[in-house]
């Protein structure tokens, strides 16, 4: 049988939750920032048991991708955030809102 | 092993639930790094060596010192506690939980195993052994560079836009409006 296979689901299942959580609900960017990284690893633990159990190495190869993706998404995101502060703003998401439409 | 994996999941959990609902935002920052470090053990449960040393390297190394140089630069004061009686944590922890649950019983039996224990998909060649005899980094590395070409190409592209796009934005004498 599969054994850990469940676990390891309900895990990534679980941090994504989590993390899907912490963006909604917290006001810091830096924070939410933290709480996108938590999903994207969650998403890569998902990955990676699936690669193990069905003996297939696509999840491998595309969980170091989502990895740079997310290195190049910290860049930017944290590019951004020091502009706002530097504009000398409040780090508070809700009244970063003028972007909206 | 099921030890192991029971160690490495709770500090994982624990981990996520401290990014989340930390008042700092450094703990939020060192919560994510034990998360991380505990994910590395379970890769390294789930034969994906090379992945585990990614892990630690680019994530708990590099990304997480960029985070906290940012934290240390910025110093945001302390939010106020979160309230679970407040509505929108209460619903979202709602949320949170049942989507859990729904996935774990879903991974127990159902979409993507079907009630024999076997895979819809069936078995691919990669198995642990396989894997092992030919080099954990050989075979990553040959998939990559053949089959997955195309996705490794266009990641190298989107780094050098997101490192050209992060000079831009942080040129001096340009604020962001």
């Amino acid at each position: 049988m599969n054994g850990l296979f469940p676990g390891f689901l309900t895990l990534s299942a679980a941090m994504f939750a989590l993390g899907a959580l912490g963006v909604m609900v917290r006001r810091n960017p830096l924070v939410v920032f933290m709480s996108i990284e938590l999903m994207l690893n969650a998403g890569n633990l998902a990955l990676v048991t699936y690669a193990r159990y069905t003996h297939t190495m696509a999840g491998q190869v595309f969980a170091l991708i989502v990895i740079a993706v997310a290195a190049s998404e910290v860049v930017v995101g944290l590019a951004l955030i020091t502009g706002v502060y530097r504009s000398g703003r409040r780090l508070d998401i809700d009244d970063l809102s003028e972007m909206r439409e | 092993m099921t030890v192991i994996f029971g160690i490495a999941a709770v500090l994982a959990f624990v981990g996520a639930v401290g990014v989340v609902i930390s008042r700092r935002t450094l703990y939020s920052a060192l919560s994510l790094v034990g998360n991380m470090i505990a994910l590395a053990v379970l890769f390294l449960l789930l034969d994906a060596q090379f992945l585990a040393a990614v892990q630690i390297i680019v994530y708990a190394g590099a990304v997480m010192v960029l985070f906290v140089f940012i934290i240390a630069l910025l110093a945001p004061g302390a939010e106020e506690r979160l309230r679970p009686v407040e509505l929108r944590v209460l619903v979202g922890g709602i949320a949170a939980v049942a989507f859990t649950v729904m996935v774990g019983r879903l991974a127990l039996n159902g979409i993507t195993v079907t009630a024999s224990g076997q895979f819809h998909g069936g078995i691919g060649p990669f198995s642990p052994q396989a894997v092992n005899a030919h080099g954990q980094v050989q075979t990553l590395g040959e998939q990559l560079f053949t089959t997955f070409l195309l996705p490794f190409e266009v990641t190298s592209l989107l780094l050098l836009v997101a490192a050209v796009g992060a000079v831009y934005l942080s040129r001096h004498r340009r604020t962001l409006r």
